[in-house]
């Protein structure tokens, strides 16, 4: 299990950590989610040990030194290879440096690329490579030693609709095998699609934490979507209503002040006929996203 | 395997698989083939004209002058026709016409041009020399006669070691030392400095950090390029000693040799000795210097002019040599040699020069080991902070910002 408490860090006057406190345990993938700035490539650092830091980051109790690197799988935010070897050597030089024998690297290396459909052969140069086949390339190297805590930053960014699916597959084959599995994205539908539970920083602190159920649960069904005959202009004046979103002919998303107010609204639209659809939910990650990002720090 | 010993590897065979590491050092070689070539072209093309015929009624009297120069003569012609033939033809420089009468030997040279002064002293020497077996033999003399005759007068030459030869050798190590240094440190130090500075800022470094120390890895960085300079080393000496006995043996060169025996072995003395220890070690310290540089670009592609403050002060350590080559004895080249940086250069000078103790060399090799390990411990620190800051601002902002990533 990874274990975070209360990590702190100054760059100069600027605070990039206030207090972050989060865990992540064997099976669980966890969202880390925030504006750019909001500091998590600053914890994905601090996790690591490039940095300094006040506070207490373990793994599996362990402080998280070379001897706990050859555990862990790391994607940076950047895509970046050394141009001029192959894509074996590349691969089995940074397994090696993981601890990996090369003969146990080297017969898994067609099937790894067969995975991920790199378009290319192991013995072209990195350089030769498309941008995307290169990507892929680095997701082989950070997950072919079966690392037991996997940390991905911005992994979809850049992946087509076919290869991000390749890519959630082998975040859920990881979470299956045992391991934590720690990404962040700004792509929120990624998130609530993969994540047991999330964290969103803004400037250095923990702002929201929890499953993705609770956080959205913690909003309160303030969210109505209704397919009704009524105009937009009707459903406005409407009490406790502060937006209204036409999706559709006939299909409104009603923003609501107050969640009890369901209720009423639900009579009023019905006046106890059929209706074809009325859901009251909480609101989308996306919607908490924009809407906690927008907020002031208190 | 060793994470620092993989690092070390991988530098190094990256290196080595280079073409332009193949071209550093098949370089030397290629030049000496070169130059060993030309000049056999140029004998060889030249061979027939230099080449003299030696004719004579007296078969006993040719022999004996073929023996004493066999290498100016073309043994094959023996008349005057065939001479002439061949001398018109360009194939031969000449020829001489030995006879006796009288009890006088003389020669007779006839050629396109006059005769080399070597060729002309060897023939007078010749002609000396038969001229007074003759007189011995016609004078009838008694054997103790003979001996008196036969006395030579002696000349003997005592050198003394500052001048002359060994003073010429000295010079020639004095240049030999400081541009080979200044040559290898500069190679190394852009190597370096550039293989650092392009990977800065790359997210590759994150991979490797994540994966091994930044120490560890500053280290095989380090070591790989150790490696590197070893293994050019270890080509030159096996080269340079393969070259020795060729020039020993090769007909071109051995004259050259044989007069030259002493000062040579005198300069691969001053050159093969405790110098090439302060030699690897000054490719140590400035090849840390080099990958602190290469750390403190603000982005890899500045990696061309991460290089220049260190080659700076090489050049710098370079030319303060230039006014102590007839001054070794300066208080400043003393101080110098103790000074990492400086100490490369100066105190293999001071060897050549025989002014250092083994005392003074011991002290020096002490402090510039120190120095290694001291800058190699600090930068190893703060390394993985310098290599993975971004900002592209100026060198202290980029400085600072790098030491605060370990405080």
């Amino acid at each position: 299990m990874l274990k975070i408490q209360d990590i702190s860090k100054n760059f100069g006057s600027l605070q990039a950590l206030k207090d972050v406190s989060f865990d992540v345990a064997d099976g669980q993938i966890m969202g880390l989610i925030g504006q750019n700035g909001a500091g998590k490539s600053t914890t994905f650092h601090s996790i690591l040990n490039f940095l300094n830091y006040q506070g207490t980051i373990t793994w599996n109790d362990q402080a998280i030194t070379e001897p706990v690197f050859d555990e862990i799988g790391y994607l940076p935010e950047e895509r970046s290879l050394m141009p001029k070897l192959t894509v074996e050597q590349q691969i089995v030089y940074l397994a090696r440096l993981k601890n990996q024998p090369a003969k146990k690297i080297r017969p898994q290396i067609d099937n790894w690329l067969e995975r991920f459909a790199v378009k290319g052969n192991k013995k072209d140069k990195i350089k030769s490579l498309s941008k995307g086949n290169q990507q892929k390339v680095q997701l082989i190297c950070t997950l072919i030693h079966n690392p037991k805590l996997i940390i991905l930053d911005e992994p979809f960014s850049g992946l087509d609709p076919v290869n991000a699916d390749l890519l959630k597959q082998a975040i859920l084959t990881a979470k299956e095998q045992g391991a934590a599995i720690i990404f962040s994205s700004h792509d929120m539908e990624n998130v609530e699609e993969l994540c047991d539970k999330l964290v969103m920083l803004r400037n250095g602190q923990v702002i929201l934490h929890g499953t993705v159920r609770e956080v959205r649960q913690s909003f309160g069904k303030t969210r109505i979507l209704v397919t009704t005959n009524w105009t937009k202009e009707q459903l406005e004046k409407l009490p406790h209503i502060i937006k209204v979103e036409r999706h559709e002919e006939q299909r409104y998303l009603l923003s609501l002040d107050d969640e009890t107010a369901g209720e009423a609204i639900f009579d009023e639209l019905t006046q106890g006929k059929y209706i074809e659809e009325f859901s009251q939910q909480p609101p989308t990650l996306d919607e908490i996203f924009r809407l906690k990002a927008g907020e002031k720090d208190e | 395997m060793n994470k620092l010993w993989i690092v070390t590897l991988e530098t190094f065979l990256r290196q080595v698989k280079s073409w332009s590491f193949v071209l550093l050092i098949l370089g030397p070689f290629l030049m000496f083939g070169i130059s060993i070539g030309a000049g056999y072209l140029g004998a060889s093309g030249s061979a027939s004209s230099d080449e003299i015929a030696v004719i004579s009624a007296q078969a006993q009297l040719r022999k004996s002058f073929i023996t004493s120069d066999k290498d100016d003569v073309n043994k094959s012609i023996t008349d005057k026709q065939t001479a002439i033939k061949k001398m018109n033809n360009d194939k031969l420089a000449g020829y001489l016409e030995l006879k006796v009468s009288a009890g006088k030997i003389s020669g007779h040279y006839t050629g396109t041009s006059s005769l080399a002064t070597g060729t002309k002293s060897r023939i007078n020497s010749y002609l000396m020399q038969a001229q007074q077996q003759l007189n011995l033999a016609n004078a009838q003399l008694t054997a103790s006669q003979i001996k008196s005759l036969q006395q030579q007068p002696t000349l003997k030459e005592t050198v003394h070691k500052k001048t002359g030869t060994a003073n010429i050798a000295k010079k020639i190590s004095f240049w030999i030392t400081v541009i080979m240094v200044y040559m290898i440190l500069n190679t190394y130090t852009s190597i370096t400095a550039q293989e650092i500075a392009s990977e800065k800022g790359t997210k590759i470094m994150e991979i490797i950090f994540s994966s091994t120390t930044a120490f560890k890895y500053f280290l095989g960085k380090i070591l790989g390029v150790l490696l590197v300079i070893l293994a050019q080393v270890m080509v030159y000496l096996v080269g340079g000693w393969g070259a020795y006995i060729f020039a020993q043996n090769s007909s071109l060169t051995k004259p050259f040799m044989s007069q030259y025996h002493s000062m040579i072995t005198s300069v691969l003395k001053n050159l093969l000795s405790i110098n090439l220890v302060y030699l690897l070690l000054g490719v140590v310290i400035y090849t840390i210097l080099a990958a602190f540089s290469g750390a403190l670009v603000a982005k890899s592609e500045d990696a061309p002019k991460a290089a220049q403050p260190v080659i700076m002060l090489n050049l710098a350590a370079f030319f303060v040599t230039f006014p102590f080559q007839n001054n070794l004895d300066s208080m400043v080249v003393k101080v110098l040699s103790y000074i990492p940086f400086f100490s490369s250069y100066f105190m293999p000078l001071r060897i050549i020069n025989n002014n250092a103790s083994a005392l003074d060399i011991v002290l020096s090799i002490v402090i510039l080991t120190l120095s290694i390990f001291l800058l190699a411990g600090y930068i190893g620190k703060i390394y993985q902070g310098l290599m993975l800051q971004t900002d592209d601002s100026g060198f202290w902002k980029r400085f600072k910002r790098g030491l605060s990533y370990n405080k």
